[in-house]
């Protein structure tokens, strides 16, 4: 396949599934330059690693799991990150309306997921993403029983601290 | 009281609004992916790799000192303790431009970020010994093969047996005079970046800040 026609078929998919890119922005930064900075660190990584995706799989849990290890590595990196110049005014993914606009529920849950680590964040997303435990487990590398009981100990922790 | 399940169907329902919502940035997007940035990782590898040929030319030449000066232990004896330091540090920046090289994004969360810890372990490790043994090695014994290789002078005579020998004990103490003066007094020390990273490096802080997060994603990885 010739580089132009990667690069539509990358963008046609990235389109399709930018809500993730989105969540997994969201989820793990709340403040919104680092959110681009983010964004931006994704969507080069996809794109570098596109040419090795196997089309047998599922593009949704390929993107998770690469967006997934750059955003947890995003802030532990102690390495200088590259970053593409971009204007305060232009955001990579950006949400119509206004963020202040979420439903209540939805902001709860955002401040739940800030309060946890960045293996259990990644959990939590693809748990309420409806995600499988197969799907679950194949994104985070554990064994289902093992993701079945941590989502476990996720919906206790959230019935404490929410309840 | 709302729970995980139906915080679920309250997701789902934005996440509907979402696929209307969210504008992605097309122009912005084809210029992050059609930019060549180099990957942090394969810097780094490429990086490791050049101070591991660096590393290479001077044990090369450390090597020859020794073979040159074999029935002379007082010039081979610190030739030999520079060689081992430099092909110690060559064996570190493979393992490392090696593990750097391996790290697929693609690959299970698990898998990746332990890979990445144990990275950041041996890094930090490695940065940590070559701070406090660099300072032997690089002072008295490079000293005495540098004066007899490059210009044939005897650094024993011209500075002195006991000047070298108090040197080289000076140097000897100073590691853990350094680790209990980082850990006593690092946080006093100065505002500078670069001071507190080689301050925190000594103390081994950052080292244990890595093991732990090493030990937080092999506890998560595991069955219990």
């Amino acid at each position: 396949m010739t580089i132009p026609a990667l690069q539509d078929e990358f963008q046609k998919l990235i389109e399709e599934h930018k809500k993730i890119l989105y969540k997994v922005c969201n989820s793990y930064c709340r403040n919104r330059d680092a959110r681009d900075d983010l964004a931006q660190e994704i969507i080069v990584q996809l794109w570098r690693s596109f040419e090795r995706f196997d089309k047998r799989y599922r593009f949704s849990t390929w993107m998770y799991r690469i967006a997934l290890n750059v955003a947890i590595s995003f802030y532990r990196s102690e390495s200088t990150r590259t970053r593409l110049v971009i204007s305060d005014e232009e955001q990579l993914v950006q949400a119509v309306d206004a963020p202040e606009s979420e439903p209540e529920e939805i902001a709860m849950l955002y401040r739940f997921i800030d309060g946890l680590d960045p293996l259990n964040k990644a959990l939590a997303l693809l748990y309420l993403d409806g995600n499988t435990y197969t799907e679950i487990a194949s994104v985070l590398g554990i064994s289902e029983t093992n993701a079945a009981t941590k989502i476990n100990r996720l919906k206790n922790k959230m019935r404490h601290e929410m309840g | 009281m709302m729970d995980m399940d139906t915080f679920q169907q309250k997701w789902a329902e934005q996440d509907r609004k979402l696929d209307v919502s969210i504008r992605l940035n097309r122009q912005l997007l084809m210029a992050s992916n059609m930019t060549y940035v180099q990957s942090p990782l394969r810097r780094f590898a490429f990086f490791q790799m050049l101070e591991a040929l660096a590393g290479v030319a001077v044990a090369m030449m450390t090597g020859q000192f020794i073979y040159a000066h074999w029935h002379e232990p007082r010039f081979v004896l610190p030739a030999v303790a520079l060689h081992i330091w430099v092909i110690a540090n060559v064996a570190a920046s493979v393992r490392q431009a090696v593990m750097a090289v391996q790290i697929d994004y693609a690959k299970p969360i698990a898998v990746i970020q332990k890979q990445l810890e144990s990275l950041r372990v041996l890094r930090i490790s490695v940065i940590r010994w070559d701070l406090l043994t660099g300072q032997i090695v690089w002072w008295v014994p490079f000293m005495i093969v540098a004066f007899k290789s490059f210009w044939g002078v005897d650094a024993y005579r011209v500075f002195g047996e006991t000047f070298l020998t108090v040197n080289m004990l000076f140097g000897l103490a100073l590691i853990p005079l350094a680790i209990w003066l980082s850990r006593k007094f690092g946080e006093r020390m100065g505002r500078s970046v670069i001071v507190k990273g080689l301050v925190t490096a000594i103390a081994g802080y950052n080292l244990n800040a890595a093991i732990r997060s090493l030990g937080t994603v092999s506890e998560f990885a595991s069955e219990n």
